[in-house]
């Protein structure tokens, strides 16, 4: 008994890979109060008033916590489940689509954040930063839109036509950086930095000033994607659950993934060009082509990404598709980060990520807290986990004999 | 000389012939002989320090860009005939300029007899050195880490520090001499996390850089809706004042661009001399250039590596976080988002100025002028739209890096951690 204690609490004291993101979760999660407390005028007024006496303090520390709770709960009954509603819909049988809605809205977010972040995690592991992510996902939508919106066939041809669309547009963006960096040793970095910013302002001028637009329309705003083009919602239109077929297509693609990345021939070249390049060359990988792939590959996932989202969820482009908040090819970089650019890492830290981002609505529309405290909860989060040394300092983790390490991708402006 | 910097150089001089060709045919030729362009040169507000009037210039577009375009191949087939050692980014300036110029000169062409169109010249400088002015702050900042060895991608993170800050202490003292100290504060104290992370802790540099910036992003834009939002007190947006220096004003077009701005930009001035200066010219720079060169090298001869990699990366911080303050000093009220990628394309800057001050420099001002002419050419009735000019600059950026600089030579160890045995 005390034996097999005492082996816990050696695997909850010692470095492993799954302690390290956990803990970098605690940290994060201790980051975003640490905001809100600083924050928030009315919790730093009872602070101010703490020496006056115990019952000030007292009271400080309970506002404090009332505070900080009240956002959590919020996030978490907002991107999860509401105990409450929960349990009536439980006892009485009504109300399941409210009860069910946080966890419907977390799926949809996350299906493409999935796809996206996939991407992302196979450029990784070639050792290629793909910032580009976003900007393949946009033009990957906006190819989707005009398949779906100025095409009119039966379902069976026009979904897989439109979701080819947007995978051809994603590849279209991503083979700029792919065939620049192979052939000029462009860094890949910076180009796909600046192609985010082009294809932006491509998303504006479609929508406003070509057949894109939506007809009687002055403002960018694009054609309704037609019924044979969208990604039913899983549940059928009835249910009220917004969650839909995308789920089925990221799922395919954490299979497709898993098999290219540890079975295929190809993938075994991308990994091995990713650990150490001067082996991949040596063993006779042809670099340039990798790199050309893994572009190809990369930038058609998140175009994928982009048509999911837009047959999925949206229906329609508007100035605001992938910018700002709902830049999932941004997110898409963190969350690959956090599942160590692993198929199966990355569908959890997606569903936590997306489970952030729809809280964090929840959170700012119950309590005020604006949804940004996501994206910061986001980035300390990955960055601990980028960080692994300093989690295992902070909470005085022991060295495991092999801890496995996260293999970080780039290495400077090299080539 | 090598034969990678052959190649760029001769790169770069077909680059500028073409360019040069297609500015006399497109620009030139093809306006057709009864087109004329006006410049102007006085400055829009005509204050205290104006300096001395100068008439309106009018010329034959035709002939006026045939000029122009041709010179600017002759600088071209200069490079590739030539290929010198030195002064190769200062005519890739001189050529970008004249490239603006012809430009601008066929936007406003007009057949009629009374110009209605017309470039001040003045004007569009003044314009473009406020974003010039902050995209030397960033390149300077890329400079200052990534010659010791440290990739600072974090720069765009520093710019919205700055810029936060910045606001937030001129709001409230009305005085920017505190908004600088605050604004290089905290800049450094991004640096110093950028250092802490990936010299200690051995963390991969452009992650950690990606990751600062999207923080800096939404803990900003968190901070706009809970703190600046509620109390607009905090968010002003009040410019810093223009500190004229006498006579120097008064020469046209130089004196109100150089002589008559803010005194973030004298302070650039001093920054980018200390900096070329420093870097090679001192034991300072020296052992600078060593660290990110050869860090085991310069360990064996006592050179405190870390050391003097957390001191630049700090230091390049600062002046990353003055040029957020700067940027705010001259946009005015901070808001979310606003620095629009500056910081990265100060960065693509220091790339193409082969990580030089002096060729940042001319770097930023092709860019600075680049953004500002996209920005503002509507104001010219260009029939192109906004959304096409927004993306020139940064397919400039694009073929800058790829195309014209080619396989450029980083400091070797850059962004490559220093482990010591």
């Amino acid at each position: 008994m005390s034996e097999s204690r005492r082996r816990w609490w050696h695997r909850l004291t010692t470095r492993s890979p799954l302690l390290v993101t956990l803990d970098a979760l605690i940290l994060g999660f201790v980051v975003g109060a640490l905001v809100i407390i600083t924050t928030t005028a009315s919790v730093l007024d009872a602070w101010r008033a703490m020496f006056s006496s115990w019952a000030a303090f007292a009271h400080a520390c309970q506002l404090t916590a009332d505070v900080v709770g009240a956002a959590y709960r919020a996030m978490f009954t907002g991107a999860v489940v509401n105990p409450r509603i929960f349990w009536h819909a439980v006892t009485t049988g009504q109300g399941w689509t409210l009860a069910l809605t946080p966890l419907s809205e977390t799926l949809t977010y996350a299906a493409p954040l999935i796809i996206a972040s996939i991407g992302v995690g196979i450029a990784f592991q070639t050792g290629i930063f793909n910032i580009g992510a976003n900007g393949q996902a946009i033009l990957g939508g906006v190819a989707g839109a005009y398949m779906g919106s100025l095409v009119h066939l039966p379902t069976v041809v026009h979904l897989p036509l439109t979701l080819a669309a947007g995978i051809a547009g994603g590849v279209i963006v991503g083979l700029v950086p792919g065939l620049l960096k192979a052939y000029t040793g462009a860094h890949e970095v910076i180009v796909t930095l600046m192609l985010n910013y082009v294809v932006a302002a491509l998303l504006i001028f479609t929508l406003l000033s070509t057949v894109l637009q939506q007809p009687g329309q002055q403002n960018d705003i694009s054609r309704t994607l037609a019924p044979s083009a969208q990604l039913a919602p899983l549940f059928g239109a009835a249910s009220g659950l917004r969650v839909n077929w995308g789920l089925a297509v990221a799922a395919l693609v954490v299979v497709f993934a898993w098999w290219f990345l540890e079975r295929s021939s190809l993938g075994f070249d991308f990994r091995v060009t990713g650990a150490n390049p001067q082996a991949a060359r040596a063993s006779g990988i042809n670099a340039r082509a990798v790199i050309v792939l893994v572009f190809v590959i990369s930038g058609g996932l998140a175009g994928l990404a982009g048509i999911v989202q837009l047959a999925g969820t949206t229906h329609y482009l508007d100035g605001g598709f992938l910018i700002g908040n709902a830049g999932i090819g941004f997110t898409a970089i963190t969350v690959s980060l956090l599942g160590r650019n692993r198929p199966v890492g990355i569908v959890w830290s997606s569903l936590l990520f997306a489970g952030l981002g729809v809280g964090g609505r929840a959170m700012q529309a119950a309590t005020g807290i604006p949804l940004d405290l996501a994206t910061v909860i986001q980035s300390a989060v990955v960055l601990f986990v980028a960080t692994p040394v300093l989690v295992q300092e902070i909470f005085r983790l022991r060295h495991a004999a092999a801890a496995g390490e996260v293999r970080l991708a780039t290495s400077g402006w090299g080539s | 000389m090598s034969t990678v910097s052959r190649r760029r150089t001769r790169g770069i001089g077909v680059f500028m012939a073409l360019l040069g060709l297609v500015t006399a045919l497109g620009f030139g030729l093809a306006s057709g002989s009864a087109a004329r362009s006006s410049l102007t040169f006085n400055p829009v507000d005509l204050s205290a320090s104006a300096p001395l009037h100068l008439g309106t210039l009018t010329l034959p577009t035709a002939i006026a860009n045939l000029v122009l375009g041709l010179a600017m191949a002759a600088l071209g087939v200069e490079l590739l005939v030539r290929v010198p050692r030195r002064g190769v980014m200062a005519r890739f300036g001189a050529v970008a300029l004249l490239f603006f110029l012809a430009l601008l000169l066929w936007a406003v062409r007009t057949t009629g007899p009374a110009p209605i169109n017309f470039v001040n010249v003045t004007a569009v400088l003044v314009g473009a050195s406020a974003l010039t002015m902050v995209l030397i702050f960033g390149s300077l900042s890329g400079v200052l880490c990534e010659r010791a060895g440290v990739v600072n991608i974090a720069i765009e993170g520093q710019f919205i520090g700055g810029a936060f800050i910045g606001s937030m202490v001129a709001s409230t003292t009305h005085d920017f001499f505190f908004a600088a100290v605050a604004g290089g504060a905290v800049g450094g104290l991004l640096g110093l996390v950028l250092a802490f992370l990936s010299l200690r802790y051995l963390s991969d540099q452009i992650i950690v850089g990606v990751v600062l910036v999207t923080l800096l992003s939404g803990l900003s834009s968190y901070l706009n809706l809970q703190v600046l939002t509620p109390f607009p007190q905090y968010n002003t947006g009040n410019l810093a004042p223009n500190l004229p220096i006498p006579l120097l004003t008064k020469i046209p077009v130089l004196g109100p661009v150089l002589f008559d701005q803010s005194g973030f930009f004298y302070l650039m001035i001093v920054l980018v001399a200390a900096v070329s200066y420093g870097l090679f010219q001192t034991r300072w720079g020296l052992r600078v250039r060593a660290v990110g060169e050869h860090p085991q090298a310069a360990a064996t001869v006592g050179i405190k590596v870390i050391g003097v990699r957390y001191a630049n990366v700090i230091l390049g911080g600062v002046v990353a976080g003055l040029g957020g303050v700067a940027f705010m000093a001259t946009q005015g009220q901070f808001q979310p988002g606003y620095t629009s990628g500056l910081g990265y394309i100060a960065l693509a800057a220091l790339i193409f100025g082969r990580w030089r001050p002096s060729g940042a420099v001319v770097a930023s001002i092709v860019f600075g002028l680049s953004l500002y002419l996209s920005y503002n050419l509507q104001t010219f009735q260009v029939p192109v739209s906004t959304e096409v000019l927004g993306m020139v600059p940064y397919l400039i950026t694009i073929a800058v890096v790829s195309g014209l600089i080619g396989r450029v030579r980083p400091p070797a160890a850059d962004g490559v951690p220093y482990q010591r045995d």
